[in-house]
């Protein structure tokens, strides 16, 4: 990574943060799936009704799962199990609005020309673009997961009087499955940039990426899937291997004209 | 070495439509060349060639001895390139874009500042340079594109319509401020425009451009002994003598074609030793506009291409 590589991710860092609409997209959605979703669940745990059939539903969980009181059981599922899985989206979703803006709103903005004409090599601008839409990833992502330990814990404390530690599944998923998925989206958004002429048109190539963490969710929440550990070092695993895939063959697909269409 | 060399260069897009056909012309170091045809002609693909942007259906270019389909960013390393479709970032000051091209250019920091301040100043732009690029004028972005360009000290500037949108002004301090830079710096400058009059001002060497096709190459004495050899005289006289071949066109005024300037003493004498009086005399070259429109028109006319043998003649 040489200086004009560095120079153009801190410029696509600027074009991100000085654009006020794009900002807030990257800020809303970790800002409800950390923070306001979260609250929600511990809120409705805190105030629902003691239900003796629930009680019994919760005895039956191992007990590395219980947590003392039924509250913190729940909240602890909640954190542990559900969260991560809702968290999936905020990589995806900051990773294509970053990469379309900077590869397809380059082209739109005419200033994708401008760059070509660097001494810059393609793959050089490529290189440069990803890592910078994969680092604010997983910057957004560090952030959020942060942001949402500290009010989840603040509003435990407040309401059910205790504090719960963030399980492994958090480390599988800050570690390796963000990432991979990252630079999965980057890559989708990138190979599609060459042919689309909008940013909207760029970003429709991460959008089914969502779907496999819908049914994640899905699956999770009516029990049909337990996402343990295991299975989420395994999904990262094979989405790492997938990105690199991508990547490589991303690499050397790009040429001028292609771009300058 | 030369500075730019074409041969037989080509491209035919996808379409099937031809832009650029077998053109063949090479140029030294430090000149400044006028790369002149309608829109439409194949200038910017041949810019687009020359930079690497896009590749020849057929022959070659070279820039520096490079190819440019093959090393993009080594003749990207010597070359500024302006172009109408190469915008910078709205979001950022005049200044702030100026250092960020410099930067991906290896410049350090201070002295991208250092040169930016200087062009700014140069191109009448120093107050605007804290402005961001969005409030900035079509003219004024039009300069801005020129400063980038010259920031690294190219060795060769492409400047495609380099004066569209500027006022007369500016005009004439982006022509000041090209011919220095050939002058004093040695860059090439392959100049583009359909804007004939004022490619005449600035150019050493000309290419006439026609439906992607080279009409005619070199200076302008060269082109115009060529295509339209003699001048014409415009005399303001009393008591024109009969037999001088002058046409009439005012109440005093004639206009005669003569081969060379030697004949002008001659015919002076003619009309004052039939006593009649002259006011003024005035021999008048063709202009580029002329040729072209000679060039052009022939064709048209014999439905062959009579300028090959120009370019022939003239370039290779």
């Amino acid at each position: 990574m040489n200086r004009a590589m560095l120079s153009l991710m801190k410029k696509d860092f600027k074009g991100i943060t000085a654009n006020r609409r794009l900002f807030s997209a990257i800020l809303i959605v970790p800002l409800v799936l950390t923070v306001f979703l979260p609250s929600l669940f511990i809120v409705l745990i805190h105030f629902a009704p003691d239900d003796p059939d629930f009680q019994s539903l919760a005895g039956m969980l191992p007990q590395s799962l219980q947590g003392g009181s039924l509250e913190m059981t729940i909240a602890g599922l909640v954190l542990n199990y559900i969260m991560p899985l809702f968290f999936l989206m905020i990589p995806i979703m900051t990773a294509s609005v970053m990469a379309a803006s900077s590869f397809v709103g380059e082209k739109e903005r005419r200033t994708l020309e401008t760059l070509l004409y660097s001494p810059l090599s393609l793959k050089q601008i490529f290189r440069a673009k990803v890592a910078a839409s994969f680092l604010l990833s997983m910057l957004v992502s560090f952030l959020s997961f942060f942001a949402m330990l500290v009010v989840v814990e603040a509003e435990l404390f407040f309401l059910a009087g205790g504090l719960l530690l963030p399980g492994a599944s958090w480390a599988a998923i800050l570690l390796l499955v963000s990432p991979a998925i990252s630079l999965i989206a980057v890559t989708l958004i990138v190979r599609r940039s060459a042919k689309a002429q909008s940013v909207e048109e760029s970003q429709q190539g991460a959008v089914f990426l969502i779907v496999p963490v819908i049914l994640l969710v899905t699956g999770q929440f009516s029990g049909v899937l337990l996402v343990s550990v295991w299975l989420l070092l395994g999904i990262g695993a094979v989405c790492a291997l997938l990105a690199w895939l991508l990547l490589k063959s991303a690499m050397g697909k790009f040429t001028y004209e292609m771009l300058l269409k | 070495m030369l500075a730019i060399a074409l041969e037989e260069l080509t491209k035919t897009y996808p379409g099937g439509k031809q832009a650029v056909r077998q053109v063949s012309l090479s140029l030294e170091e430090g000149e400044v060349f006028g790369f002149l045809g309608p829109n439409g002609a194949g200038k910017t693909t041949t810019v687009k060639l020359l930079t690497g942007m896009l590749r020849p259906s057929a022959g070659s270019c070279r820039v520096f001895g490079l190819d440019p389909a093959a090393e993009p960013e080594k003749v990207h390393a010597l070359s500024g390139v302006v172009t109408e479709h190469a915008q910078m970032y709205d979001n950022l000051s005049g200044m702030q874009n100026l250092c960020f091209y410099a930067s991906l250019f290896g410049i350090p920091e201070a002295e991208g500042k250092r040169r930016a301040a200087a062009l700014l100043r140069q191109l009448d732009l120093e107050e605007a340079g804290e402005r961001k690029l969005g409030a900035y004028s079509t003219g004024m972005r039009q300069k801005l594109s020129l400063a980038r360009a010259m920031l690294p000290g190219p060795k060769v500037l492409f400047l495609d319509e380099p004066t569209s949108g500027l006022d007369p002004e500016s005009t004439q301090a982006v022509n000041r401020m090209i011919q220095e830079t050939a002058q004093e710096m040695g860059t090439t400058v392959f100049l583009c425009t359909h804007q004939l009059r004022y490619a005449q001002e600035i150019c050493t060497r000309y290419g006439l451009l026609e439906e992607g096709r080279l009409l005619a190459f070199g200076t302008l004495d060269g082109l115009r002994a060529s295509v339209l050899p003699g001048a014409t005289l415009h005399i303001c006289a009393e008591g024109m003598p009969d037999g001088l071949m002058a046409r009439q066109t005012g109440k005093r005024t004639y206009e005669m074609s003569v081969n060379t300037e030697e004949e002008v003493p001659a015919v002076v004498r003619r009309i004052v030793e039939a006593g009649g009086a002259v006011y003024s005399v005035a021999l008048k070259h063709p202009s580029l506009e002329d040729i072209y429109f000679a060039l052009t028109g022939k064709k048209e006319e014999n439905g062959h291409e009579p300028c090959d043998a120009v370019a022939h003649e003239k370039g290779f």
